[in-house]
């Protein structure tokens, strides 16, 4: 659970889970609900919500996560319609793409990828400070991880 | 026996004159994750356009589109699902579902567990067992990107569902089955009256087991997409008759299940099953059934 909390600090977010409701299985980390809870049996190969998991030591995020992480108070970066689908094709994002910005703006820092209906598309690195005009042709944002991953995987 | 000539005969006999069916493409929005209007008003801005099933209340037949449906960024978020219509019939068949413990014995690739949580609005549990775990990566990606957050999956064979030493309220058997010729091009080359006879003793397990994790007055649905008699009305005759099990009326467009199947008469609640024959659709079969004696 620790890797957890500590990726959602990177992002400036704080994320409190019950130790009795998240369970690991092999790399995986899951939150189940009371009633789940109830029923669930050791040999599950998926549970409630898949939150992420642990490889070579790195945490790797869902989207799941990433969505509970974006109702609450967090880096994030809303995006424009064209930059949106951009990032969901897996680019980067450049500062005219970026619509508005909340917490940290500084280079270094993880924030969350927002489109203009405030749905989470993944997340990024921001590699040059962000400027308040939201004006520029440099890319600004790194994306690490978006939600075109699901059409990714099946491939 | 085995061909096209030798099926389409078949169905003649059971009154229906083989016609050749393509299914439109459809879709069934995520209430849980959207506002059905937004998602109609947002995949039309994407030049998707959608038509009501009138049938569905939240599924919609795509009209035209000029970009896959299944590469759009609501899509990709959960808000809807590509599902064929008659498809999503058997999910909407359950009286109450919300909160309720919830059985889906045949469930990857996941698009009935995911309309089985988003009916339930992820309260109560699902339990979804797959005897493929190849599958089951596609079962756990259909959860993650739909957002369902009340399923727990188990690489298991639904008919040894009794080992998970569970009751459950509602049991959905989406059962495998043979398939039918509009949702694969060629049906008629490659299936026999033996899978047919095989997949109903398969069907037939899997229902005796399941019926067993069921509460006493829970609700048993079991669809196939077959338009094999063997694998529809006779598995019900034979579950009536074996599993102290009656059946319910099924509230949806379609014909009555046959009774009299190749001069054989069959338990007369049979007809209150569904039978959809290829149209706008595929073919499909819905059956309620539920433990006599119990609370209707």
């Amino acid at each position: 659970m620790k890797s957890i909390i500590s990726f959602a600090a990177q992002l400036g977010a704080t994320i409190i889970l019950n130790p009795d409701f998240t369970v690991k299985k092999g790399n995986r980390y899951f939150l189940l609900n009371q009633n789940l809870r109830k029923v669930i049996r050791k040999n599950f190969y998926y549970a409630g919500t898949y939150l992420g998991k642990v490889k070579n030591g790195k945490f790797f995020p869902s989207f799941a996560l990433l969505a509970i992480l974006a109702e609450k108070k967090a880096n994030k970066v809303v995006v424009d319609r064209k930059t949106a689908w951009l990032f969901i094709c897996g680019r980067d994002i450049f500062q005219k793409g970026i619509t508005a910005v909340h917490g940290s703006r500084r280079k270094g820092a993880h924030a969350l990828v927002l489109n203009e209906f405030g749905e989470c598309l993944g997340f990024g690195r921001i590699i040059r400070t962000l400027n308040v005009e939201g004006k520029g042709n440099d890319v600004v944002v790194k994306n690490i991880s978006d939600v075109g991953d699901f059409l990714r995987r099946e491939v | 026996m085995n061909g096209k000539e030798f099926f389409t005969n078949r169905y003649r006999q059971l009154g229906w004159e083989f016609q050749e069916a393509t299914p439109k493409q459809a879709i069934r929005i995520n209430t849980t994750n959207a506002k059905e209007e937004n998602i109609i008003e947002r995949l039309h801005a994407n030049g998707i356009e959608l038509e009501k099933i009138p049938f569905l209340e939240n599924g919609y037949w795509i009209r035209n589109a000029k970009v896959s449906a299944g590469a759009t960024a609501e899509y990709l978020l959960g808000l809807y699902s590509i599902q064929e219509a008659a498809a999503q019939i058997p999910a909407t068949q359950f009286t109450r579902i919300n909160g309720k413990t919830v059985l889906d014995a045949c469930a990857a690739p996941g698009g009935k567990t995911v309309q089985l949580a988003d009916q339930m609005n992820n309260t109560g549990a699902i339990t979804a067992l797959d005897v493929d775990k190849h599958r089951l990566k596609a079962l756990a990606n259909h959860l993650e990107r739909c957002r369902v957050s009340n399923t727990a999956v188990y690489n298991l064979d639904a008919r040894k569902a009794p080992q998970l030493n569970l009751k459950f309220d509602c049991i959905l058997i989406d059962a495998p089955c043979s398939g039918n010729y509009a949702a694969d091009k060629n049906w008629f080359q490659h299936r026999t009256l033996a899978d047919v006879e095989r997949n109903a003793k398969l069907q037939r397990d899997i229902i005796a087991q399941t019926a067993a994790c069921l509460n006493p007055d829970g609700e048993i649905i079991y669809s196939t997409c077959s338009l094999e008699p063997e694998e529809d009305e006779l598995n019900v005759d034979w579950a009536i008759k074996h599993l102290n099990l009656q059946t319910e009326t099924v509230d949806c467009p379609g014909e009555k299940g046959l009774t009299n199947v190749f001069e054989k008469r069959l338990d007369a609640s049979v007809e209150r099953c569904r039978r959809i024959w290829p149209g706008e659709t595929q073919g499909f079969f819905i059956c309620k059934l539920k433990k006599r004696g119990g609370t209707t």
